[in-house]
């Protein structure tokens, strides 16, 4: 077996050995490889980003094996094995400057000391890079550390309670196995002093936990589920330790230092493997942050424009802000003029009008035009900022079925240690040490424990699962929300379409080629910022591409460029050889064309002499649509479309995806009034968009989710965010939370039950200790790993048809 | 019998020392990799 391992281990080994040669074979074209060439600008301009020492802090320490250098964590992405890891920390070490590498197959990161004197850290990830690889900086690098530290001592504490519990069940054996008179008196206190030995670092240090927890809630005046059970230990303890040293002592001879540490030790293990779990999920939500950071271009004082990262922006700096991008800070406009989002923000639903001196706000997005700002804020209103107020809000918010379980707590925990107390006044003038044991027992097994982890336990584990697919969770209760909904409700464009148009079919004065007429109409549309010219403009690039004809396209320059909101952009064409030639491009009114008959929208050309040609554009439907409505379907939801669009594109999208259902010219308020009749009729409804556009639909539907990376993740209304955009990952997240709430509830019957059936047995004094410890622990034990059954990677059963 | 007056305070010793032993193991990270050693032997170096 370990052979067979190793052997698949080296043939990963030799393919990886030969792709590394690859990039540097000279007749190769590096457009085809991953080779140093291949790297875009781009890319190359952003990963200098981290090339200023400012960054470097946020996941570097300075090296304490090295002076001068720094230890940074990465996180490598595209790492499938050890051969990986080998093939990385070759390729890393090969660059002049790191001093050392260090990759954890399993975890896929890395450590890496380099000198900053003579390499930077875009150097080295462009090194990742050539190999096909992905380095970002580790962000989470402390928390990642801090988390480690914590794992390793309750390891060790676990190991100290389960070292002191073997000993100590080997010498309580005896005293079980022997008849009376069997062991000497002598031997006899000598197993129990052994006991009384090993129980003191199981005491005071595997339980100090729980006793800290404890004697922090009695100063505080607080009931919590620590102090039952420390309460348990503390009694035990005590009465096992008088039993050792004073046999004649009020509560007799008998020693309970075996049932003390084997509760400990269940305890411990159901705490350690709820630390992991936990530590699973917050790793996952943390690696959401390990980026690239986010960038700006910014005017230098010389008047060069630079890359550079958010964090360093400062008030007073000018900036360029694109379209599509969103502001980096509170500002004002100092040229260019466009049309901002501030729905988000104001709840503004409306574009808005922003031209030089006007105000724009951090978080608001540009939509048309490029302009130039000067920044007067800065701060938290950064995507980053706002992914870490997305995780935090997240994971504070509490399902209101935990909510209620903590309320029941309280009072739940009262009735136990008045239980107990009746219990031990009962049986004290039978037998005080009895009476102590029996009141331990009490204690011991009605911790609620189990009930308290059920739900959080399990809506970790989900919510870790689901930001390791790319879905972040903002509410944990839309996870119990969403396993009951029954009717699903699509926005159609950035949704179940692409948010990009194509060009369909193209209409032209006869005289005139199609491609002329798209050459002619691209000279305008590459000055417009709207979709629509977004789309003629590629299809032009495309098309000239493919014919190598760029230079020609290129050469098409439009003068006096104008665009009249709404309806279309004006210019003057100047062709070589020719006479200007003025061109209008928009609607069909705007152009005094005819109108085609079709679903399509269109657009159309004129130019002095009249109509010159229409384009019509249609939707892309995305790919993976239809297959996630007939998954969904067949899960028994019911679809449908609300959409702002024309009727007859909207009907023809519900077709190509299978959904019967599809409603056009909704307004925003018709979408949240056609949501709130069937919510009256008594559907729970779960609303698909794209995020930007539906807010108040989004907030009004029961369960909501927002396609798309564009979206500012903080101020976005819905509950469920899929962050790579990918409609595929809908299915994995309703049959999840299905599956979520299915566990929760199995894990609220299971402590319930455990709890009715146990408190009388041990009320009665026929439970003893030991085994009211090993229940209580098997019941925590129980529920954490029937919750760890979530946190598998790919528990769903959906298969692409 | 009087052996185990010897034996019984020796096993308490050594669980002290096996504890010791755990301790150096846990606190070198010898838990948190475990296939790291084991690939070790297939690198060049």
């Amino acid at each position: 077996m370990h052979v067979k391992i190793s052997f698949r281990l080296l043939s990963y080994r030799l393919r990886m050995t030969r792709v590394n040669v690859l990039p540097s074979l000279p007749e190769l074209p590096a457009a085809t490889l991953a080779g140093p060439g291949a790297l875009p600008m781009a890319e190359l301009e952003r990963l200098k980003l981290l090339d200023v020492p400012e960054e470097w802090a946020a996941f570097s320490l300075s090296a304490p094996t090295a002076s001068g250098c720094w230890s940074s964590s990465v996180v490598f992405e595209g790492m499938h094995c050890a051969a990986c890891a080998i093939t990385l920390e070759d390729a890393l070490r090969a660059v002049p400057g790191v001093r050392s590498v260090q990759i954890s197959a399993a975890s896929h990161r890395g450590q890496i000391v380099w000198s900053p004197e003579e390499t930077r850290p875009s150097e080295w990830m462009q090194s990742v890079e050539r190999f096909g690889y992905k380095a970002v900086p580790a962000n989470d690098a402390h928390a990642h550390e801090r988390r480690r530290q914590e794992a390793r001592r309750m390891v060790w504490r676990l190991a100290v309670a389960a070292m002191c519990m073997m000993q100590v069940m080997m010498y309580a054996t005896p005293a079980y196995l022997s008849g009376p008179g069997e062991i000497s008196a002598e031997a006899m206190h000598l197993l129990r002093w052994a006991s009384w030995v090993l129980s003191l670092p199981l005491m005071f240090f595997s339980c100090a936990p729980f006793l800290g927890n404890a004697w922090r809630d009695l100063r505080e005046r607080q009931i919590s589920m620590d102090l039952p059970v420390a309460l348990g230990m503390v009694v035990t303890f005590v009465v096992s330790s008088l039993g050792t040293f004073e046999p004649d002592g009020p509560f007799g001879a008998e020693v309970y230092f075996d049932s003390l540490t084997m509760f400990v030790f269940f305890l411990l293990m159901g705490r350690w493997l709820e630390l992991r779990l936990r530590d699973r999920t917050a790793g996952a939500l943390e690696a959401v942050l390990n980026r690239l950071p986010d960038s700006v271009r910014k005017r230098q004082a010389d008047g060069e424009w630079v890359r550079v990262s958010i964090r360093r922006l400062a008030v007073g700096d000018v900036i360029e802000v694109l379209p599509g991008e969103a502001f980096a800070g509170d500002g004002r406009v100092l040229s260019g003029q466009t049309q901002v989002d501030e729905a988000l923000l104001t709840g503004e639903s409306l574009p808005l009008l922003r031209q030089a001196g006007d105000r724009v706000i951090a978080g608001s997005h540009n939509l048309s035009g490029s302009v130039e700002v000067r920044i007067e804020q800065v701060g938290a209103a950064t995507r980053y900022a706002q992914i870490v107020a997305l995780m935090e809000s997240a994971s504070v918010s509490k399902p209101s079925m935990a909510l209620l379980v903590d309320r029941w707590a309280k009072p739940f925990l009262v009735a136990v240690l008045l239980a107990s107390l009746a219990s031990a006044v009962y049986w004290w003038p039978t037998d005080p040490a009895r009476a102590l044991m029996v009141g331990v027992a009490v204690l011991i097994v009605t911790c609620p424990c189990a009930l308290s982890l059920a739900t959080p336990a399990a809506m970790l584990a989900t919510a870790g699962a689901m930001a390791r697919s790319g879905v972040l969770v903002r509410r944990l209760e839309a996870l119990q929300n969403l396993a009951t909904i029954d009717t699903v409700i699509f926005d159609k464009t950035g949704t179940l379409t692409r948010d990009a148009f194509e060009v369909a079919r193209t209409h032209t004065r006869a005289g005139v080629s199609a491609a002329q007429a798209l050459a002619w109409a691209s000279a305008l549309a590459r000055h417009s910022l709207h979709p629509v010219s977004r789309a003629l403009w590629s299809e032009a690039r495309r098309q000239a591409e493919a014919a190598a004809h760029m230079a020609d396209l290129d050469a098409l320059m439009a003068r006096d460029v104008s665009e009249q909101a709404g309806q279309g952009v004006r210019g003057t064409l100047q062709l070589p050889g020719q006479a200007a030639m003025p061109l209008r491009l928009g609607s069909a009114a705007f152009c005094a064309s005819p109108v085609f008959a079709g679903a399509h929208l269109q657009v159309s050309l004129a130019d002095a002499q009249g109509w010159l040609a229409t384009f019509e554009l249609a939707e892309e439907v995305r790919p993976e649509a239809a297959a996630v409505v007939a998954a969904l379907h067949n899960m028994g939801l019911t679809l449908k479309i609300l959409s702002g669009d024309g009727q007859s594109a909207v009907t023809q999208v519900a077709q190509s995806v299978g959904i019967s259902d599809a409603r056009g010219h909704c307004q925003p308020q018709d979408k949240l009034q056609a949501l709130q009749a069937w919510q009256a009729q008594g559907h729970r409804v779960a609303m698909v968009g794209d995020g930007l556009n539906d807010g108040p639909v989004l907030a009004g539907a029961d369960v909501s989710f927002a396609l798309g990376q564009a979206v500012p993740l903080a101020q976005s209304k819905a509950d469920f965010v899929l962050m790579g955009g990918q409609l595929e990952v809908l299915v994995g997240t309703v049959l999840r939370s299905r599956q979520t709430l299915r566990i929760v509830k199995q894990n609220l019957i299971w402590a319930a039950v455990y709890n009715a059936a146990c408190v009388p047995l041990a009320l009665v004094g026929w439970l003893p200790a030991w085994a009211a410890g090993l229940g209580m622990a098997l019941s925590s034990l129980l529920v954490v790993l029937n919750a760890l059954r979530l946190a598998q990677d790919t528990p769903t059963t959906w298969v692409r048809p | 019998m009087d052996i185990l007056y010897l034996l019984i305070p020796l096993s308490v010793a050594l669980v002290f020392f096996i504890l010791a032993g755990l301790w150096w193991a846990i606190h070198r990270g010898q838990f948190e990799d475990i296939e790291a050693e084991g690939e070790r032997i297939l690198r060049n170096d």
